[in-house]
């Protein structure tokens, strides 16, 4: 008997780029530090239509005085990011969090490596803020993908953060006009498998190629999945992903309680 | 502790005698532990367990769920851990509790059936059964064995011969007259028929033109389905004389008294779990304060009142 549903209190919600939306929520105090890669479902409170609550991963999290603050960097892709881009400061939403596991972090003095498509960056930021932590920058390197300049969001903390930052654009309008997959592939000999952690968090595409480049080398990936969902805790089923468990056999996993950071060599791609 | 005037919520089902009228549905609250945290499980009249077969399940392949208006569709498969597992593995911890547990029940033929309702009955911290002869996303078992009232007999006395404990069993929407199923079970021997399971739907995605569930077909559930399942449980009341457990899109305390009312004994929340954990606590206790403010000492009172 320990967690509780919180209400939480809008503080802002902006767009700040296309149809990328930044929410800032008040919770209390007692609300859980979360783990990079962990997430929450969130919903309008009293509303019924949508129906379910949507699992938003966490971007930012500080603690206040006698609050907490959780920033949600969202892109609106339907009926209940619409209706979340539509709330207004002092607006009320139920949050159940932190939820699912985090990225497991690997021993400091390591490359670490991040790639990160569109709104994937979102996790990716809080990794990447938690790791300098204790990595030097010089350690940490970060590829993202957008489609075009006017898609490319969450780049402020990391390009503190990280030494190299390298942009790609599937139209060339910022940085280099590559897939972020491909200007990772270009860079990998850099980077040596049994000194490198590398974290990945995007669309399924990105997610299918990178897992494609990354087969036949022994490099160490985690990805943080997305998938619909129901309860977020584990109970209905619903967001099942496919992978190889223990004994090499397919099994559906919940990408909300077993994951939503998997193994990338683990998944299965159909 | 409150005090004396607290209303008495208590309700049995024949041998089952539960705190209070409210459940958690089948597969809406995984083996119990997924719920642990935000809910006092010693509070709840009785836990369902997601439905168990002989051997583990796989589940169908994702994408299993959308959402839709009031409601949601979901095509899981009945993917489960299996009866072995669940009394190594879950059990234990559920034995920690204070609460009726009631296994919910699979099977692709008679023999599973039997061979699962055996296997329980002889576990210790199994209060009673519920057969699911009514999930419409399973190929084989599931709503073929709901659909025919013959079939659905024949299974129901299969389990009987083999269970020492109580045998509720869980009904489909999917068919022309419930009454008859239900009437059908009555007569081999069922304890109790809970009412309804899903009923099947579709949504199709217009920029692929592709159904937005893997399996095509997925089972309705939430606020949407509450009418039907009102309507549903007050044809079977009217023809059996067997315990009846309502369950269809309750969200709130006033839903679920609107099941008991109608005659349920006890009703189960399901889909409102996935959106507010806290909703069976909420149901418990506003099922109170409708007592408390109609002055009404006992829920049993209630039970069964609906003036046509």
């Amino acid at each position: 008997m320990a967690k509780n549903i919180y209400i939480g209190e809008i503080s802002k919600n902006k767009e700040i780029q296309e149809d990328c939306f930044l929410m800032k929520v008040k919770v209390a105090a007692s609300f859980e530090t979360p783990l990079p890669g962990q997430f929450v479902m969130i919903r309008i409170a009293g509303l019924n239509d949508p129906f379910l609550s949507r699992p938003i991963s966490i971007y930012s999290f500080s603690r206040r005085n006698n609050f907490c603050l959780i920033e949600l960097l969202y892109r609106v892709v339907g009926k209940g990011t619409q209706i979340m881009a539509g709330l207004i400061e002092g607006s009320q939403v139920e949050i159940n969090g932190p939820l699912g596991n985090g990225f497991e972090i690997d021993s400091v003095g390591k490359n670490v490596v991040f790639i990160a498509g569109g709104i994937g960056i979102a996790p990716m930021s809080l990794l990447i803020e938690n790791l300098s932590r204790r990595f030097p920058s010089s350690l940490m390197t970060l590829y993202f993908g957008a489609q075009r300049e006017t898609a490319v969001v969450g780049l402020d903390k990391p390009q503190k953060l990280c030494h190299d930052v390298n942009v790609c654009t599937d139209d060339g309008s910022l940085g280099e006009k590559n897939l972020v997959t491909q200007a990772f592939q270009k860079d990998m000999k850099k980077f040596l498998p049994a000194n490198t952690s590398i974290y990945a968090c995007g669309p399924r595409g990105m997610l299918l190629s990178l897992a494609k480049i990354l087969n036949k080398g022994t490099f160490n990936c985690q990805v943080s999945l997305e998938e619909r969902m129901a309860c977020g805790t584990g109970a209905c089923m619903g967001c099942a992903v496919a992978v190889k468990d223990k004994k090499n056999t397919l099994a559906y996993q919940r990408v909300c309680a077993d994951g939503p950071v998997f193994n990338l060599r683990d998944i299965i791609w159909e | 502790m409150k005090s004396k005037t607290s209303p008495q919520i208590a309700v049995h089902l024949g041998r089952l005698k539960l705190k209070n009228p409210v459940m958690t549905a089948s597969g809406t609250f995984g083996y119990g532990e997924e719920y642990a945290d935000y809910v006092d499980l010693n509070r709840l009249g009785a836990v369902v367990v997601k439905g168990l077969s002989l051997k583990p399940r796989l589940g169908n392949p994702p994408p299993r769920i959308m959402e839709t208006t009031g409601g949601m569709l979901n095509a899981v498969g009945l993917q489960n851990i299996g009866v072995d597992a669940f009394i190594e593995e879950k059990l234990p911890f559920l034995r920690k509790y204070d609460v009726a547990v009631i296994a919910n029940i699979y099977g692709e033929t008679y023999d599973e059936y039997k061979k699962v309702a055996k296997k329980l009955s002889a576990a210790k911290g199994v209060h009673a059964l519920e057969l699911n002869i009514s999930c419409p996303n399973v190929k084989k078992g599931g709503v073929s064995f709901g659909s025919d009232p013959k079939v659905a007999a024949r299974v129901t006395q299969a389990v009987k011969e083999e269970a020492s404990l109580p045998v509720i069993v869980k009904l489909t929407p999917n068919v022309t007259d419930i009454a008859v199923i239900a009437q059908a079970v009555e007569k081999a021997g069922a304890d109790a028929i809970s009412l309804i399971n899903t009923l099947t739907g579709m949504a199709v995605d217009l920029k692929t033109r592709k159904p937005y569930l893997r399996n095509i077909t997925g089972g309705l559930s939430g606020p949407a389905i509450k009418p039907v399942a009102l309507r549903m449980v007050w044809e079977v009341v009217k023809k059996v004389s067997v315990p009846v457990i309502g369950i269809g899109g309750i969200m709130t305390a006033e839903d679920a008294l609107e099941f008991l009312i109608l005659g349920a004994k006890a009703v189960q929340i399901g889909t409102a779990n996935f959106i507010n954990p806290h909703a069976t606590m909420e149901v418990i206790e506003g099922i109170k304060d409708y007592l408390t403010a109609n002055k009404i000492k006992d829920v049993n009172e209630i039970i069964g009142t609906f003036q046509p």
